[in-house]
């Protein structure tokens, strides 16, 4: 599969934290406005789209079970496939695979993908919380909500200490650390005008700021903010007609309820990047090393620690040393997460924040990154990273490799 | 469903959940055995996680465990505001001895004296006429 895909046109609204005064766009105008600056960028009409792909991610928003067929009707494509991942933040990268397989199946030559949602302006279940009719019903939800589960911050929190137990790290060295990351997140959104936190902090301003569920703090919670993305994917042919600079899939992977060990004991500091980032590499033909810039699925620093390790960047429990030895900007020896990321660039709902890297990776290896262009970059590897389990890791990890060169 | 008025969460309870809530009611900790495979599956499945089988049966597990990792919350985040009372908030990963990992609130025990490892025993909080969460505390 490697290369028979380009992406050739992607777009990201500006964000929206719902302040009042703010006109409020609700999911459908979001969907709208992402498709509209796609296509754009690739110079293609929504008509171009009848009898071929449209994909669209589930959201919070959602507000019909025929989702896919609703975005449709609603936008006047006449789709021959609807694609349709509800994968949390591994569907942008899940929906990229689906449509490569439709893709070199024949079925279709293209496809629209798109990603919305308004989780600033949802309907939660009581005023002030925010927490959706869908992430409280159900089995799931009672054996957490009543045993005091505080949602993502307590799950990631779980992981993070049992990290710093088992790799024999103190408090203070894998904050400063992850203090790091964060603080070169916000370093790249100060440089990106479409990031909603834009103001620099440092490393100590990062260990100041006050701690929700120890051992996570404030500025390594991902904020959420009301937006849209979008990126098209043709075949490879197709992709060579329409744009001189097609970003070519040169590799993926995915899995999904990933355990390392025991189903009933796994080791949760893993992620099933181990397994899908290595596959990724080798469809590629390329390796770690060859990486110019890696756009890591970035909600919590922990997260993108665990991915450099995952992805076989260092080896497992020596992120910290390798965060504390690398230049992580743009203009470093490991460039990460240059549009800010969705730490300080702003997370549209945690079923869409997983657009940003692929949209990310597609400015960069297109030259189209402004200020924050990483030089000469070639390789770029990115994920998407899905749902929490009870009391384990992430559900869905999905990897991907783009290439400016077939 | 009232649950606006509701300080904190309450389980929706169905005939899957109903023997876990009614067995902490009488202090009892239980999970779901396969009566294949004989793993331990927790939270209450459909079929067994480990072999698929569908005939799991509901047994006692002893009380105790050890912490496999924890998080102290000072601050209520996605979930419903009555907890801000019982702040700062421990909670752990419990290896249940003879069950299967489950979530639960570490109590009795100063937030800075929890440890991975560290041994503990369930107790029980009622929460509704028909509930009771099992919490653990330091044996």
């Amino acid at each position: 599969m490697r290369g028979e895909v380009a992406i050739v046109g992607y777009g990201r609204t500006p964000y929206s934290r719902a302040k009042p005064g703010e006109r409020i766009l609700t999911v459908d105008e979001y969907i709208a406005w992402a498709a509209e600056l796609a296509l754009q960028s690739a110079g293609m009409s929504k008509n171009d789209f009848d009898g071929q792909g449209l994909g669209i991610a589930h959201a919070e928003a959602s507000h019909t079970v025929n989702w896919s067929a609703a975005v449709a009707e609603g936008l006047g494509i006449s789709a021959k496939v609807l694609l349709r991942a509800d994968q949390g933040g591994a569907s942008g990268a899940a929906l990229l695979i689906r449509a490569a397989a439709m893709i070199k199946a024949g079925i279709i030559d293209r496809a629209l993908i798109i990603g919305a949602d308004t989780p600033c302006t949802i309907p939660s279940v009581a005023p002030g919380l925010p927490l959706s009719p869908e992430r409280t019903r159900g089995v799931f939800w009672d054996f957490q909500g009543p045993f005091a589960v505080m949602g993502a911050n307590s799950q990631f929190a779980l992981v993070q200490t049992r990290y710093m137990h088992q790799y024999r790290l103190r408090e203070d060295e894998l904050s400063r650390s992850l203090g790091k990351i964060a603080s070169v997140s916000r370093y790249h959104a100060s440089l990106n005008p479409g990031a909603i936190y834009r103001k620099p902090f440092t490393i100590e301003e990062y260990l100041a700021s006050r701690i929700l569920s120890y051992p996570v703090r404030l500025f390594d919670c991902v904020p959420l903010v009301n937006g849209g993305l979008a990126y098209i994917v043709t075949s490879a042919k197709t992709a060579a007609k329409v744009t001189k600079k097609p970003v070519h899939l040169l590799g993926f992977d995915e899995i999904n309820n990933y355990y390392h060990g025991p189903r009933t004991a796994p080791d949760i500091t893993y992620t099933g990047f181990e397994q899908t980032a290595p596959a990724a590499f080798k469809m590629a033909g390329i390796e770690c090393k060859d990486i110019d810039l890696f756009l890591p699925y970035d909600d919590y620093p922990m997260v993108v620690q665990i991915q450099m390790e995952d992805y076989g960047f260092c080896k497992k429990g020596e992120g910290v040393r390798f965060v504390q030895e690398r230049d992580l900007t743009f203009r470093g020896n490991f460039p990460i997460s240059t549009d800010g990321g969705q730490l300080s660039g702003g997370q549209p709902g945690g079923a869409i924040g997983g657009f940003m890297p692929i949209i990310e990776a597609a400015a960069q290896l297109r030259a189209e990154a402004g200020e924050r262009q990483v030089k000469d970059v070639k390789f770029v590897a990115s994920s998407g990273f899905g749902g929490m389990t009870y009391a384990r890791n992430n559900r869905s990890c999905v990897s991907l490799i783009f290439g400016s060169e077939r | 469903m009232a649950q606006e008025a509701q300080a904190k969460p309450l389980p929706q309870i169905t005939d899957l959940t109903r023997p876990f809530w009614t067995a902490a009611k009488n202090r009892k900790l239980v999970m779901q055995k396969c009566t294949r495979c004989g793993t331990m599956n927790f939270y209450p499945k459909a079929w067994c996680v480990e072999c698929g089988n569908r005939d799991l049966q509901w047994v006692e597990t002893k009380p105790t465990g050890t912490v496999y990792s924890y998080t102290v919350a000072t601050a209520v985040m996605m979930n419903f505001p009555g907890w801000k009372d019982d702040l700062p908030i421990v909670l752990g990963i419990i290896d249940v001895d003879d069950g299967a990992r489950m979530y639960g609130q570490i109590t009795d025990c100063a937030p800075d004296k929890v440890h991975i490892g560290m041994r503990v025993q369930a107790y029980f909080a009622d929460i509704s006429e028909e509930a009771a969460v099992p919490k653990f505390r330091p044996v």
